[in-house]
């Protein structure tokens, strides 16, 4: 049935996708919620949060705030929070509640900017969405806010775009993706969500090449190539530890996970001698990115039709997975999407 | 900009009374800080019970979450926990839901379907909705019937409605409206009593079991406690129910109106004299004298033996704590200890505790958890050694901490005897590892 889950929890949403990106970025996050949506991001799909401390908020909305449409209250409440924290913006996220009531975000965003000596950046997620459509907007909405100015190349300097906690696996991903780029030659690597600061957004065209390593950083790449002429390549280097040093020659294999990693993936298995690899993904896919036998899923339904049609030799994918095709015969190995499981993957 | 995080002490709060309570302590007045010290206010599913593990508490009950996708993402948390293993399902909605309220429509289907891939039939589906549907103002419970109908399973709806969270009827307040609804006329049993409040049972050590045996009592239900549903049914025969937390107070309302069974309220304490008092006025209204001598002597002799070790301790004292952190904190004032900060959300009824805490110390500070500034909290100030409640734990990482915070809940002279001996044993293993 369509929406009906038996198997697993719902994956991250676009809100957490959003707040990933911005978490490390100095600004004040509210998240447009009653409380729950924001324990949610933060509790949950939120490693760092427990690690390192931001100026995340929940905007505190109560029942009669959201059917009178009281934005004036929010506002004032940010600007009170802006008083007393040093933040260099502010964003606003939204969530179901927003989305309900149909809240206009480019007024709350002008009413805000009247209000509050500070940037205003608004997300439209609504919780229904997936994690890399949060991601993707937030990305975009940075970039576009902060990156006005065409900037010396430097070269070796290499942007990553669309990093984030909630698909790269085990804890600080980021360090490996860094270190996997130097020893291909970058000089500076800038992952944008985790560890870049604003002022690396505001120098984002100083990168001699932008890095998209899922697809939610896709936009952004196509906005710093369109606007400051910044090439981009399209791969995840992390890919290479999902897949194990073995022959995949004659194996009829399926890797599942973001588009841009399991594409990684299988090109890794291509190497090993695999050639059917199939890849399928629940996330964001984009056609340019895909072969024909790709399939996106959108129901537990789909993927037990076609685990059961294509009869696999080997899966790559979150182990999550697995309890949906309980009498898959074939090898299965667990490639971890911490936006599928909540896990983060060392610690399994 | 001082980067410093706001408080009051007690003192300036007696001084500007309970219907002048600053606005940095009021939480909708302002943007909610989220910490990992506010994490079971901003997600109470994720420590202890919120709405989604609490209405599974009826037991052979399962969960149909119909809601947004975010709505449900930590569920997988509670999912690990064996007792809850496979109980939790998901109709997750879309925009286009949203504005057609097609959801409603299938629901009836989703629950069959959930129904039959379980191997065992449930007693009763419990279809929890959110924000969205608090807004679309959706008849849940002629949802439910028709479900019902469909499946003949029992179908009752729960209400996770955060935007409530500061009205009349909270959703912690509703789902135990929602589990007690359940239970069906019976012969009423002098013998029987009921436990309400929690959901999780008593700590097995508490006096109140057997002295609810002394006066009487055979049969002591919780939810708890219940390990079929036709134990939950039995609750239904009690004399009277015992509310043990305010939070129930409405579920025992409807159970007064609906199968005639009174309630008496008792609180959770940490003053010694006024567990006694209350014990005394609650013998009074069942006819009987309980003799709590023996308990107190022995909650008594642990605050002692702490005393005598540690006479200087300052504490810190968190909400997230099976506790009135106010009371708690004037408990140990009383006891002859400082106490330093408080963290805790102040409401006009905590005001008994507040204006005797500024008698005894008013120089200790209240801090709001959910303040914007306590981003900026710093416990270099403070001189608090021992801390209790995971929040308070979390201000002061350096300091030895007891969370008291389980699911099983303390109550009685048995709390404050166990609180003091987790207390003694923090104190005595910080020693150790010097």
């Amino acid at each position: 049935m369509k929406g009906l889950r038996k198997y697993l929890t719902p994956f991250a949403p676009d809100q957490s996708g959003a707040v990933s990106v911005l978490y490390d970025l100095g600004g004040i996050i509210v998240i447009c919620d009653a409380g729950g949506c924001t324990g949610n991001i933060c509790g949950f799909d939120e490693p760092r949060w427990f690690e390192t401390s931001s100026a995340v908020f929940s905007a505190g909305l109560r029942d009669m705030d959201a059917i009178l449409g009281r934005d004036d209250k929010l506002v004032e409440k940010l600007a009170m929070a802006a008083e007393k924290i040093d933040a260099n913006f502010a964003a606003i996220i939204g969530t179901p509640v927003p989305a309900t009531i149909g809240t206009d975000y480019r007024a709350l965003k002008r009413l805000a900017e009247k209000k509050i000596d500070l940037p205003i950046i608004t997300v439209e997620t609504t919780g229904m969405n997936l994690y890399d459509f949060g991601a993707e907007r937030a990305l975009e909405a940075i970039f576009k806010t902060f990156t006005a100015e065409q900037a010396e190349t430097i070269p070796g300097r290499i942007g990553v775009l669309g990093a984030s906690p909630l698909d790269l696996a085990g804890k600080h991903p980021e360090r490996k993706l860094e270190e996997k780029l130097l020893l291909e030659g970058a000089s500076q690597v800038v992952i944008y969500g985790m560890g870049a600061t604003l002022e690396d957004i505001r120098n984002a065209a100083s990168a001699e090449k932008n890095l998209v390593v899922s697809p939610a950083g896709l936009r952004a790449a196509e906005y710093l190539k369109k606007n400051f002429g910044t090439e981009y390549e399209i791969r995840c280097p992390l890919a290479e530890d999902m897949v194990p040093e073995e022959d995949f020659s004659g194996k009829k294999v399926l890797c599942v996970h973001q588009q841009v990693m399991a594409n990684s993936m299988r090109d890794r298995i291509r190497r090993l001698g695999g050639e059917d690899v199939t890849v399928a993904t629940w996330f964001m896919r984009k056609p340019a990115l895909a072969e024909p036998q790709d399939r996106i899923l959108t129901e537990e339904d789909e993927f037990e039709e076609l685990v059961e049609k294509e009869q696999f030799d080997c899966i790559l994918a979150d182990r999550t997975l697995q309890p949906i095709v309980r009498d898959y015969p074939g090898a299965w190995i667990h490639a971890p999407h911490f936006a599928v499981s909540g896990k983060l993957g060392d610690d399994e | 900009m001082s980067s410093e995080a706001i408080y009051y002490t007690a003192q300036q709060l007696a001084e500007m009374g309970k219907e002048e309570i600053p606005s940095e302590l009021i939480s909708n007045t302002h943007l909610i800080y989220s910490s990992p010290a506010t994490l079971a206010f901003n997600s109470p599913g994720a420590e202890g019970f919120g709405v989604k593990r609490a209405a599974l508490a009826v037991p052979e009950s399962v969960m149909l979450l119909v809601a947004p996708g975010c709505c449900g993402r930590n569920t997988s948390t509670i999912s690990s926990m064996r007792a809850y293993h496979h109980r939790y399902f998901y109709l997750m909605m879309d925009e286009t839901d949203l504005v057609t309220g097609r959801h409603l429509k299938v629901i009836p289907d989703a629950v069959q379907e959930v129904v039959d891939s379980l191997e065992k039939k449930p007693a009763v589906v419990m279809i929890c909705i959110t924000c969205v549907d608090a807004l679309l103002g959706t008849d849940m419970e002629r949802v439910c019937r028709r479900a019902e109908e469909k499946t003949g399973v029992r179908v009752k709806p729960c209400y996770m409605y955060a935007l409530t969270r500061e009205g009349r009827k909270p959703p912690m307040v509703h789902v135990r409206q929602s589990i007690y609804s359940m239970l069906e006329q019976r012969s009423r049993r002098s013998s029987s009593v009921n436990i309400m409040g929690f959901f999780a049972p008593l700590d097995d050590g508490t006096e109140l079991y057997a002295m609810l045996k002394s006066a009487g009592v055979r049969n002591i239900r919780e939810i708890g406690r219940c390990k079929t549903y036709e134990e939950f049914q039995m609750m239904a025969e009690a004399n009277f129910n015992l509310v043990l937390n305010p939070e129930a107070r409405f579920a025992a309302e409807d159970l007064q109106y609906k199968l005639g069974i009174p309630s008496v309220e008792l609180i959770r304490m940490y003053q010694t004299d006024r567990i006694h008092r209350q014990y005394e006025a609650f013998g009074q209204a069942l006819g009987v004298t309980f003799d709590d001598t023996p308990y107190r002597q022995e909650a008594e002799a642990a605050v002692a033996e702490f005393q005598e070790q540690y006479p200087d301790t300052v504490f810190a004292v968190g909400e997230a704590m099976n506790g009135n952190p106010f009371e708690l904190a004037l408990a140990l004032t009383r006891y002859g200890f400082k106490v330093s900060e408080i963290y805790g959300t102040i409401a006009p009824e905590f005001y008994v505790y507040v204006n005797k805490l500024a008698q005894l110390s008013p120089e200790t500070k209240i801090y709001s958890n959910l303040e914007p500034t306590m981003l900026y909290y710093s416990c270099s100030t403070s001189d608090a050694d021992l801390t209790i409640g995971k929040d308070a734990g979390y201000y002061h990482p350096g300091c030895p901490n007891v969370q008291w915070n389980s699911d099983v809940q303390p109550f009685g002279y048995e709390a404050v005897r166990d609180l003091f001996r987790a207390l003694l044993q923090a104190k005595q293993g910080e020693e150790e590892t010097k």
